[in-house]
């Protein structure tokens, strides 16, 4: 009898055990055989981040936070076991951030490049990513985060509610309804100016219309030339024509020299007459104040007298040599 | 006439009869403190007499597999009947709670957390209660008024070793092992309800049940549930071993160890609530 009494007491033991064993494994989703790989990320702040909170990636949950245990230096370390077949991103950041309105929190495994455009959260995980060996991460705001600016901002809204109620006084209604009827009236006129230049608006607007076809013609236009000019490039003559070209730029780039040559003899040659001018000046000048014999010559008319006379004198001693020739010239041959 | 015989006449004095208010208000007080201090007294050294009858192995060792199978495995049919309908009473509140305003989902939340924390560990404790306890002191209360307690002793039989460790072993640890059949059986009852009656998916259910489940919300039904067996058997043997006047005294010690040790439920439910729950964060 105790013998049966021990083994229905062992057999409901062992029933319970392994009943509560296997049911605990299967609320916390442990796949039995198979082992689930650990990563481990780095956050300056959890949030409302817990043990068992599930791991998210690409929108399907691939594991469960194992613990949560603060590190040096002001950090929190989140270990975070994943599924075997679970493949991080490249470059895997996780973010922690509220999956409902609850309170239930999850950890999201995203690639560094598909990070919100938020300064703060790019903030955290460049902090995070200097310690090496684990994934950074970053906490969203919670929805009590939210909320609490909601708040106020909504107090702010009410505060500027209240003010313009204090500034929208009777007076500040009666200027308000003169100034809506002055943007009637304003308006009214807007309304006739528009009116009045509807038709040249249409003209502008139909020439303006005329231009575009004819632009559209130009590139059409402009688009034959250059299927041409591509038709051609694939054709001899245009090698002919590059290579006639190049012969020319070489008998150009000869020309240039030569007249570069010319150039410089040329600009020598100015220098030259530039000297020569420069004297021409000098003795144009000296001339001109009288210096020296021609300048004498020119400006002295008793030189002139001079000379007139000497050639008077000049002429008639050469009649005199012509009348009498034996005066002056004696020829003997012995 | 012998000395025995000797009548003494004691005339009071006039004034000595009126006895002074305040000296009857001290002596009150007095004698409550003495009459509480007392039993602790006794307690404290009925529970110093189980420790040491824990050192008598071969006298309680082969009592504890029957004990264990009558107040153990005999309570499971009623704890897992109470855990049924505690599942699907809980699944149909959380139900009517949560209309409009909370996914629905959370039902499978609510069912786990609160069978697992709570009402599986309390309830079962409390049924438990009135089974073990009043069994086990109806039982000890009837062998100590047919002084076959005093037949032990006589027969240097450690009652306490014989009688009060083996039941208090096996309450110790058949508790927790029926609690975790309760929790399943809360849990699977509130899952089926919810799929039968709230018209809840399966899938909707489990995600809600695993949504904050952790292994302390076990962890801590069990340990609490130990506790409440414990108390429940140690409470049962006290009022049982205590117990005098042939069968209304029989009776008042089953009625005292069913009140006494709901009492102590509640109470050790709250001191593990505020000395373990209270001080652990939800990490």
């Amino acid at each position: 009898m105790k013998r049966i009494n021990d083994a229905v007491v062992g057999l409901v033991v062992i029933v319970i055990v392994l009943a509560l064993a296997g049911a605990l494994a299967w609320v916390k989703g442990t796949d039995v055989g198979k082992r689930p790989h650990e990563v481990v990320a780095r956050f300056h702040d959890v949030g409302n981040a817990r043990v068992g909170n599930v791991v998210v990636i690409r929108g399907v949950v691939g594991g469960r936070i194992q613990a949560i245990e603060l590190a040096p230096a002001g950090w929190v370390d989140v270990k975070m076991k994943l599924d075997p077949a679970v493949q991080l991103p490249p470059e895997p950041v996780v973010l922690l951030n509220e999956s409902s309105l609850f309170g239930e929190w999850q950890a999201t495994i995203v690639e560094r490049s598909a990070l919100p455009h938020d300064e703060t959260v790019r903030q955290q995980i460049d902090d995070g990513s200097r310690g090496g060996g684990v994934l950074p991460g970053a906490t969203l705001p919670g929805i009590g985060k939210l909320t609490a600016v909601a708040g106020q901002i909504a107090g702010d809204v009410a505060s500027v509610a209240g003010r313009v109620e204090v500034a929208f006084d009777e007076q500040a209604a009666r200027e308000l309804r003169g100034s809506i009827r002055n943007v009637s009236d304003l308006s009214r006129m807007l309304a006739t100016t528009v009116r009045t230049h509807a038709s040249d608006l249409d003209t502008l607007s139909n020439q303006l219309r005329f231009a575009i076809a004819t632009l559209n013609r130009t590139a059409v236009t402009v688009q034959g030339t250059a299927s041409r000019i591509d038709s051609a490039a694939t054709s001899k003559q245009v090698r002919d024509m590059i290579d006639n070209l190049a012969q020319a730029s070489t008998e150009l780039r000869h020309t240039s020299t030569q007249v570069r040559d010319l150039a410089g003899r040329f600009a020598t040659t100015q220098t030259r007459l530039d000297s020569f001018l420069a004297n021409g000046d000098s003795v144009m000048e000296k001339i001109k104040r009288g210096q020296g014999s021609l300048g004498l010559f020119v400006t002295d008319p008793s030189m002139y007298r001079r000379t007139d006379s000497l050639l008077v004198q000049m002429r008639s001693l050469i009649a005199d040599i012509q009348a009498n020739p034996k005066r002056y010239v004696s020829i003997k041959l012995f | 006439m012998t000395s025995a015989d000797t009548v003494i006449t004691v005339t009071p004095l006039p004034g000595e009869g009126k006895e002074n208010p305040l000296v009857g208000g001290l002596s009150v007080v007095g004698g409550g403190v003495r009459r509480l201090l007392s039993t602790i007294g006794s307690e404290a050294r009925f529970l110093a007499d189980v420790v040491v009858g824990f050192r008598d192995v071969r006298t309680w060792i082969p009592e504890t597999t029957t004990q264990a199978l009558k107040l153990g495995v005999g309570s499971l049919p009623i704890a897992l009947f109470i855990a049924t309908f505690t599942g699907i009473v809980l699944a149909l509140l959380a139900s009517y709670s949560f209309t409009g305003a909370v996914p629905l989902y959370f039902v499978g939340t609510l069912v786990g957390k609160t069978v697992m924390l709570e009402l599986a560990p309390v309830l079962t404790g409390l049924a438990l209660a009135g089974r073990v306890g009043a069994n086990i002191a109806a039982e000890l209360g009837t062998m100590r008024v047919t002084e076959q307690i005093d037949a032990l002793e006589t027969l240097t039989y450690d009652p306490v070793a014989y009688l009060v460790v083996p039941r208090v072993v096996s309450g110790t640890l058949m508790f927790p092992l029926i609690v975790a059949a309760s929790m399943m059986v809360g849990v699977g009852a509130g899952w089926v309800a919810s799929v039968l009656l709230l018209h809840l998916s399966s899938p909707d259910f489990v995600k809600g049940l695993r949504l904050f489940f952790q292994t302390f919300d076990v962890e801590y039904g069990m340990v609490k549930s130990a506790s409440f067996g414990f108390a429940v058997t140690l409470v049962g043997s006290r009022r049982g071993l205590r117990a005098e006047g042939g069968a209304v005294g029989v009776g008042r010690a089953a009625t005292s160890a069913v009140v006494y040790s709901a009492v102590l439920i509640l109470v050790l439910d709250a001191f593990w609530a505020v000395t373990w729950l209270l001080g652990r964060e939800a990490t």
